[in-house]
């Protein structure tokens, strides 16, 4: 029930909004917005605590159904989801959109919150693939319609590089899934995982794991399938780019879990070495494009390519503690690239552009609280332990150190001394974002400090980047459960 | 007890911040000082408690973690050592707060100051009281955040920003191999907690994990060749030069190395690695603080040339005598060394500056500093009885004790300790010469002097530890298995007085360094241009590299997504042009071919 609830909300509201209530003040839409999604993250909360089960016919014909549920691994991104929802909201508050109606912002807003939540308790393949689809032509307006106002050329550029870039990997994945299910003979992604794989000849398991592997890896995004991010994170207003961190490519690592992962685990142990390697590269390849890189955003988003390579390392050294790395990274990016966007785009909001040559004033002069928002943002992102970067890259290291026993350890170790330099790498470029944008003796051009909306957003991620790095202990047994379960399915 | 020791600073950290905020600098400074004074109290609490009945081995702090296989049990500990030490950093770091409040008293931002160097002393405190791998990393690295912020403090200058970098940039790469080998450690025995690691080691060889450690322990040491931050790192306000050198950062890894002895003690490469930088740091940096132009840059490369000693005692230690050597010369140096800061750094508020011809007989006719500087100075040039004096002759005996065996390595780290003995008297008496210039005529009037009582306390408590501090050899709480023999001690008090007679004799009124070192004096202080090498044989390229990368992005990677989009779109361009000219005829034409085709090709298969 709260399911349907946490699904049905949004929905309605955003349908709404996109019909009969097009008329509506950006006031009025926002407030709407916001009790729909407060609403949402209540049932979500319960729905986590609960953990109910709805399984209804869908098209009895094919075998699909209306599978949801949650579990120690949907959990903590189903709160996320949540949570940004709201924030998002709360950000817009005091900025009425621009390039389109307010109504069509929130719509879009609640419209992408729907899709992550459903991706995230669908329990069936083709559903998990419909939820997964649905986000996109909402992102699309996002980015297309209320990006950047000064770039007409660059938004178009980077809504269709980003709509025609991810359905181009879920057509992989559609075809990845189909010959799954096709061969396994049913959609439910927890029998998948209990059969892991038996009875399927490996040369088609490597097959279907490598299309799937590859589907999901464009939306995580994984070196060398990344270059829509960058220009979508660049163009992208910030509720759009704290969305498109934070939710959207969870998506693609959640779906890396639940797909070739749990239900091929044969087939992906052919596939995880290349998944490590090319993890490893992006972390390095990341880190090095954001030594020279100009743009603030940019920056950012080549940040998260870095991240994320961390969370495929993790994935791919097939260890429980890989797996817990993994989902712990995955979380704790999602907080922490939140916050740099939402600083990083109230920046570029104040400067006009993002742009790191330009002379400006230093922010710990002019706006103390954007600065020290923005000083734990990148304190975050170079992994110092007490803050949330900390637990998942030193666990992913740790994993590919000691992989499962059917990885070359050779191989693995290797990449393990990739992504410990990488980090060295996170060090320089978010210290020299400090030294360029946060310390300096200028005192103009004056920029106005962060006040109401922005800053309680921005107050929410800073704490709960800290108390995932203090506590991460609630976090981690979180997911025990459910990795146990996936991980000894695989032996 | 273990856990308040870390959690209170750590707790002040947090509420200096809100009140450096939301209050004025009085509650910021209540907060500091007052959690830095609960701290010392616990510390000295657990000192007697550890002293009196048998230690509790394992302190619960956090919840176990589950990280799948590996087991993270976040414990602490508290021995007799590890007592010690945190009563050390407690005192220094109550001394560096009292100072702070008075020396900081016009700057805006001390609230932050004082929060920061509240949660360097919690990450320190952290480090000496782990026994678990996990937790020691979170406090290592944490203090090299800490040291980012308090080098950087004062934002608005250039060089201070750079040195800031420059600092946690050299100590990060060096953490590459301090992460690595506790994955190394932890991969082996499943579990992060000290006593299963080192059971788990039993009969193996620990050498990878261990020389990796080493590499991150040489870098927050500030060991050869990541040495030169170190100096670069004088651009921070003086109190948190004091915290760093003295009891925090570049003294850790001499703790974490005398935590892990058991194993280091096993793995012979990592042993000579570190005896080889060790004995190389402590010469050279003992040669070039006696070229410094100005004094607390030259305080800098002595506490180079110090922990070099410290660290050197467990590259030499035999492995039944323990790293007590070096733990010791931790204490010890921890008092001096805070001590010369604080008053260098009181010293410079009177004078205006640190640079030696600023600070020429600048000392005379003060009531406080003259005495500090005194005993502060014999002691880092090891005159009995202070206790530089009582810890130094305990590392020689170390080393001794090997080369007496006919080892090498231990032959190579004495025959680099006798070598900085003299030295190091050396530039201590330059550095008295210089402050205490008695062909100076015009005496600095220090009525003026508006230090607060608790500098006074600070300053004098330091003095009294400086002085006393020796009786530590005579209780248990160090387990000091090694012998100090009279003729090591008669030699090095002679090569102590003959070196610095010398330099007295040299200096003719002038000061020594000028004479001695005179036009190469700028060599010096850039310490013969490591700073140019670390840019040309690690920064550029990474930079140069980054640019490739960048562009191989935009032109490799992204060409082939673009490429997509144009021959889609010149496809379907070409298409539409190719069926626009088409005429209706012809059209029918392909489609009676086409049938033509499949009837022929049905006919064929069939």
């Amino acid at each position: 029930m709260v399911i349907l609830a946490s699904l049905v909300v949004p929905a309605a509201v955003a349908v709404w909004l996109l019909t009969a209530g097009r008329g509506l003040s950006h006031r009025a839409a926002n407030l709407l917005s916001m009790a729909a999604s407060v609403l949402t993250l209540w049932a979500v909360l319960l729905a986590v605590i609960l953990r109910p089960v709805v399984d209804r016919a869908w098209v009895p014909s094919m075998g699909l159904r209306w599978q949801l549920a949650v579990d120690g691994i949907s959990a903590p991104l189903l709160l996320l989801v949540a949570v940004l929802g709201v924030g998002v909201v709360l950000h817009t508050t005091d900025r009425p959109p621009v390039g389109g109606t307010s109504p069509t912002f929130h719509a879009c807003l609640l419209l992408v919150e729907l899709g992550a939540l459903a991706t995230f308790y669908a329990r069936d393949a083709v559903l998990f693939f419909v939820a997964f689809e649905l986000v996109l032509v909402p992102m699309w307006v996002l980015i297309t319609r209320f990006g950047d106002p000064h770039r007409a050329a660059e938004r178009a550029d980077a809504g269709g590089r980003f709509v025609l870039y991810t359905a181009f990997g879920s057509t992989l994945m559609l075809v990845g899934i189909l010959a799954l299910v096709a061969q396994a003979g049913t959609a439910d992604l927890d029998v998948l995982a209990q059969g892991a794989g038996a009875g399927m000849p490996v040369h088609t398991q490597v097959l279907v794991a490598a299309l799937l592997t590859a589907g999901l890896a464009v939306k995580v995004p994984i070196f060398p399938l990344h270059t829509w991010l960058p220009s979508a994170h660049t163009i992208a207003p910030t509720a759009g780019s704290v969305l498109l961190a934070a939710v959207l490519l969870k998506m693609g690592t959640y779906g890396l879990v639940r797909l070739p992962l749990a239900t091929l685990p044969d087939g992906f142990a052919r596939v995880a070495p290349v998944l490590g390697a090319l993890g490893a590269v992006g972390i390095l390849w990341g880190g090095l494009a954001c030594l020279v890189e100009r743009d603030l955003k940019r920056l950012v988003a080549y940040s998260s390519v870095a991240h994320m390579g961390f969370v495929a390392l993790g994935l791919a050294s097939g260890t429980r503690t890989g797996l817990q790395a993994a989902l712990f990274a995955n979380i704790a990016h999602g907080v922490i690239s939140a916050l740099l966007f939402v600083v990083v785009g109230g920046l570029k909001e104040r400067w006009g552009s993002a742009d790191l040559e330009t002379a400006r004033a230093a922010v710990r002069e002019v706006a103390p609280r954007l600065g020290f928002a923005l000083v734990v943002g990148f304190a975050a992102s170079l992994g110092l332990p007490g803050l949330a970067g900390f637990w998942g890259e030193f666990l992913a290291v740790y994993a590919a150190w000691s992989p499962a026993e059917n990885r070359s350890t050779g191989l693995f170790r290797t990449l393990a001394v990739l992504a410990a330099l990488g980090t060295v790498l996170a060090a320089a470029y978010s210290l020299r974002v400090l030294r360029r944008v946060w310390a300096g003796e200028r005192g103009t051009p004056m920029i106005a400090d962060s006040r109401d909306s922005e800053w309680d957003v921005a107050l929410v991620l800073v704490v709960a980047t800290v108390v995932l790095g203090v506590l991460p202990g609630p976090l981690l047994s979180m997911t025990s459960g459910a990795v146990d379960t996936i991980v000894g399915a695989a032996r | 007890m273990a856990r308040l020791v870390v959690l209170l600073p750590a707790v002040a950290a947090a509420v200096g911040l809100l009140a450096a905020r939301h209050l004025d600098r009085r509650a910021a400074h209540l907060v500091a000082v007052g959690g830095s004074l609960l701290t010392l109290l616990f510390a000295l609490l657990q000192l007697v408690a550890v002293h009196a009945d048998e230690p509790a081995r394992a302190v619960r702090t956090l919840a176990p973690l589950h990280a799948g296989e590996l087991r993270i049990p976040l414990e602490l500990q508290a021995t007799g050592p590890v007592a010690l030490i945190a009563a050390v950093v407690a005192v220094v770091t109550w001394a560096v707060q009292a100072f702070a409040a008075w020396y900081l008293r016009d700057d805006d931002r001390y609230g932050v100051f004082a929060a920061t160097t509240s949660l360097f002393s919690a990450g320190m405190l952290l480090t000496v009281q782990s026994a678990d791998l996990v937790l020691t990393l979170v406090g290592w690295e944490v203090m090299g955040w800490c040291s980012y912020l308090l080098i950087g403090h004062w934002t608005r200058k250039e060089s201070a920003r750079r040195a800031a970098l420059k600092a946690f940039l050299v100590t990060r790469l060096a953490d590459v191999g301090f992460v690595l080998g506790v994955v190394a450690l932890a991969t082996h025995a499943g579990s992060t907690a000290y006593p299963t690691v080192i059971a788990s080691y039993a009969g193996d060889s620990p050498t990878l994990p261990m020389v990796l450690l080493l590499v991150g322990i040489l870098g927050k040491s500030a060991m050869f060749p990541f040495h030169d931050w170190l100096p670069d790192a004088m651009e921070g306000p003086t109190p948190a030069s004091a915290l760093i050198h003295a009891a925090t950062m570049v003294a850790a890894g001499t703790f974490v190395l005398a935590q892990l002895f058991d194993l280091f003690a096993a793995s012979g490469p990592a042993r000579w690695l570190l005896a080889l930088s060790t004995a190389v740091t402590m010469v050279w940096s003992a040669l070039l603080a006696f070229g410094q132009s100005d004094l607390k840059r030259l305080l800098a490369y002595s506490t180079l040339s110090q922990v070099a000693l410290m660290l050197s005692a467990l590259a030499a230690a035999p492995a039944k005598e323990g790293p007590a050597a070096g733990t010791l010369h931790l204490y010890s140096h921890a008092f001096f060394k805070a001590l010369l800061f604080l008053a260098i750094g009181w010293l410079s508020v009177t004078v205006g500056g640190t640079a030696a011809a600023l600070l020429r007989g600048g000392q005379r006719g003060h009531l406080f500093i003259r005495p500090a500087m005194f005993v502060g100075l014999l002691s880092l040039a090891g005159v009995p009885p202070l206790v530089g004096f009582v810890s130094k002759e305990h590392v020689l005996a170390a080393a001794e004790v090997g080369t007496i065996d006919g080892q090498v390595r231990p032959g190579l780290v004495l025959f680099a300790g006798l070598l900085t003995v003299p030295l190091t008297a050396a530039y201590c008496m330059r550095a008295w010469l210089v402050l205490d210039d008695l062909g100076r005529t015009a005496v600095t009037r220090h009525d003026t002097d508006t230090a607060t009582v608790g500098v006074r306390w600070a300053v004098g408590v330091l003095t009294v530890l400086t002085v006393v501090g020796g009786v530590i050899v005579f209780t248990p709480l160090l387990d000091l298995r090694g012998h100090v023999s009279w003729w090591a001690v008669l030699m090095s008090l002679l090569l102590v007085v003959g070196a610095a007679l010398g330099v007295r004799a040299l200096s003719g009124g002038e000061d020594p360094a000028v004479r001695l070192v005179g036009a190469s004096m700028p060599r010096f202080d850039t310490g013969f241009g490591i700073d140019r090498l670390y840019l040309a044989v690690v920064a550029n390229p990474v930079l140069a590299l980054a640019r490739l990368v960048v562009f191989l992005d935009r032109e490799v990677v992204d060409a082939y997504v673009r490429g997509a989009a144009i021959s889609a779109t010149l496809g379907g361009r070409g298409g539409h042009r190719a069926h626009a000219t088409e005429r209706a005829a012809s059209g029918l034409a392909w489609v009676v071919a086409g049938v033509v085709v499949v009837g022929l090709a049905g006919v064929a298969l069939w």
